[in-house]
């Protein structure tokens, strides 16, 4: 415990030196902080982010992953034309089963697509499902970008081009990070019968 | 061999090569089954080549592997084999990472934390000392001792290889698990392997997900390890030991159930399937051991009609190793997490009378021999998405009854009308005592390796 709170402290004094030049209110409000931070730092030894395997971060069951890509010549217009049809919507994610949320942003001038999804599980468990099962939706998608494999997700290089556009975060916060997708859906149907059964005893 | 009926030969040829491939891989467990697992240490390079050499003769291949034979020897070997056998760098650096570092090292993958964590393994697992696994398989007690005695002779004539352990299995009456119940019913049916699938196998999957160097599911063969020589018409071999706690067993039974029918019907639902091996979709009030039985029928079945689970379980064993055409909550190709199973029991037979804790400690339970072309990724898939949890099949937190380690108070729910029973401190009951990644290497890639130099 001694061993925590000097690692603490040394933590702490780092904070503190590198915040030396940053804007006023940023020095300021860490000062006002400080006692906060204290706590959480003492307390994060138990919600440390995991690693979700291969790339990305876990908190218990939920992984995040993030990428930045390349739109390859023309990419980013057939995706903007694609997702239009879609209504800016991705309901066919839902059956896939693992995904919490999906977002798919342009950056830079339509240069660069910032790709970030939460999903349940270890960074490649379900892969092989999709270059099985729904190869066709995830090479339509992601044909437009950079470098994407010849014979894109029945293609052997397709992990390791996954992978290497993927940057792991430095920081992972999930609010409930034992509900995974089917969890939620399975609460949301016990609520709703509860409350009926507990009406009709009421 | 009434019971081993592997399907009718094929009108097509196998595509596959039967010559190369090693007979386990394909011929069915017998029945009745004699056996045993030999596990070997090599320590000297020339040693272990040498025992290569005088084993392979009586290596068997998959040639006619659906017609009878007497007797069976395959050998495995382990990447600690692979080193002690001297195998250039580069070539073993072309075996996946969880093959590499062992089973052990993958216990976060494999969720082998707690009971099962290998820190509590028997003393000869999860150090990298086993290198080579010898295993025979008859049909005949006579014939098996006969074939492990040629295999006896080979290695005990070098002194550059040690015995670590020869365990020997089978012979029960009835050729019953160590918690009373037929097993190894299904099986993947292979295509181009030369027999049609059995009734309720389902399509063939392509040989390449089981076998190296043939298309798999995706069109492409799976990563194999290099040279060709060495990895083409190889497979891994995967090996989890374990102890059966049947005192727990028996007592879970007797606490869930008033008279004996009900306590059958419990363990029916545990599994899937009857003890003779009778599934419940088929037989959803009794046993049927006529139905057990047959090989034609016992597995002729699928859960079009049971998407509730009330005859199968959600959370049985079998429904979890094999989902066949279950609703699952994530999209999943249930064909790509397949293994061919290959288990065998060990020790004292089941007891049904067996309740005392001593009881738990008797050495019995099953070897679980799986094997597949990606074998490691299969068993660590398997474990963390539809053994060690239920949110594949949207049961939350439950785990398998069977081969699951039970957290305390963990439950197990029988969907049912008007209202599920659920049970609640459902206990570990199989407990994992050791396990290792092996290769099964080709009859060529035995020739080649035995034949290495420097």
């Amino acid at each position: 415990m001694a061993q925590e709170r000097e690692t603490v402290a040394d933590k702490i004094a780092a904070v503190r030196e590198v915040y030396a030049d940053a804007p006023e209110v940023g020095r300021v409000g860490l000062e006002k902080m400080m006692a906060e931070l204290q706590a959480a730092a003492v307390d994060h030894a138990q919600q440390r982010a995991a690693s979700a395997g291969r790339t990305g971060l876990r908190q218990g069951k939920v992984s995040e992953l993030t990428s930045i890509v390349t739109f390859a010549p023309g990419g980013a217009k057939r995706l903007r034309v694609l997702l239009k049809l879609l209504g800016g919507n991705f309901q066919g994610a839902d059956k896939v089963g693992t995904l919490h949320d999906m977002r798919f942003v342009f950056l830079d001038n339509d240069t660069r697509l910032l790709f970030a999804t939460t999903y349940d599980g270890d960074w490649d468990t379900y892969i092989d499902d999709f270059s099985t099962k729904i190869p066709d939706a995830l090479d339509v998608l992601f044909s437009n970008m950079v470098g994407y494999p010849p014979k894109g997700m029945r293609d052997p290089a397709i992990k390791d081009w996954i992978a290497g556009n993927q940057i792991t975060a430095d920081a992972w916060y999930v609010a409930s990070p034992n509900l995974t997708v089917p969890e939620v859906r399975r609460l949301e149907k016990v609520g709703a019968v509860v409350d009926e059964f507990l009406d009709k005893i009421g | 061999m009434a019971n081993s009926v592997a399907g009718d030969p094929s009108t097509h040829a196998p595509t596959i090569d039967l010559q190369e491939i090693q007979a386990t891989v394909l011929r069915l467990r017998p029945a009745p089954y004699f056996g045993s697992h030999v596990a070997l240490r090599i320590n000297d390079v020339r040693a272990g080549r040498e025992l290569l050499r005088r084993l392979i003769p009586h290596v068997d291949s998959a040639a006619n592997w659906w017609k009878p034979a007497s007797a069976w020897l395959s050998i495995v070997i382990s990447y600690p084999g692979l080193e002690a056998l001297g195998v250039p760098q580069t070539s073993l650096a072309s075996f996946p990472e969880a093959f590499r570092v062992g089973m052990a090292a993958r216990s976060r993958e494999l969720r082998d934390e707690g009971v099962n964590d290998p820190k509590n393994w028997e003393p000869l697992f999860g150090n990298g000392q086993i290198h080579i696994g010898l295993n025979a398989f008859s049909d005949s007690e006579e014939k098996w001792r006969h074939v492990i005695a040629t295999a006896r002779a080979q290695y005990e004539a070098l002194s550059g290889v040690s015995v670590l352990l020869v365990q020997d299995f089978g012979a029960q009456p009835g050729d019953l698990n160590s918690l009373g119940y037929k097993d190894g019913i299904d099986q993947p049916p292979i295509e181009g392997s030369g027999v049609d699938p059995l009734p309720g196998q389902g399509r063939p999957i392509k040989a390449g997900e089981f076998i190296l160097g043939y298309p798999g599911e995706a069109g492409a063969p799976l990563p194999m390890p290099q040279p060709d020589i060495l990895g083409r018409n190889g497979t891994y071999v995967g090996f989890r030991k374990y102890q059966s706690r049947v005192g727990a067993f028996n007592r879970f039974l007797q606490a869930n159930g008033s008279t004996e029918a009900e306590r059958e019907l419990l363990a029916a639902k545990l599994v899937g399937r009857w003890r003779s091996g009778a599934p419940l979709t088929l037989a959803p009030d009794a046993d049927n051991p006529d139905l057990g039985a047959d090989p034609r029928r016992n597995n002729n079945f699928d859960y079009a009609n049971d998407p509730h689970g009330r005859q199968i379980p959600f959370g049985a064993h079998i429904r979890r190793m094999n989902p066949r055409d279950t609703q699952l909550t994530r999209l999943t190709d249930v064909n790509i997490h397949r293994v061919i199973r290959r288990g065998t029991t060990f020790g004292k037979p089941y007891d049904p009378n067996a309740l005392s804790e001593q009881d738990d400690q008797v050495p019995r339970g099953a070897i679980f021999l799986f094997i597949s072309a990606k074998a490691m990724a299969t068993m660590e898939f398997l474990q963390q998405e539809w053994i060690s949890e239920g949110n594949f099949i949207g049961i939350g937190e439950e785990r398998d009854p069977i081969i699951g380690r039970q957290e305390e108070g963990a439950i197990f729910t029988i969907p049912k009308q008007p209202v599920r029973r659920r049970i609640h401190g459902i206990e570990t009951f199989n407990v994992l005592r050791g396990g290792e990644y092996f290769f099964m290497p080709s009859i060529s890639a035995l020739n080649w390796l035995a034949n290495l130099s420097g």
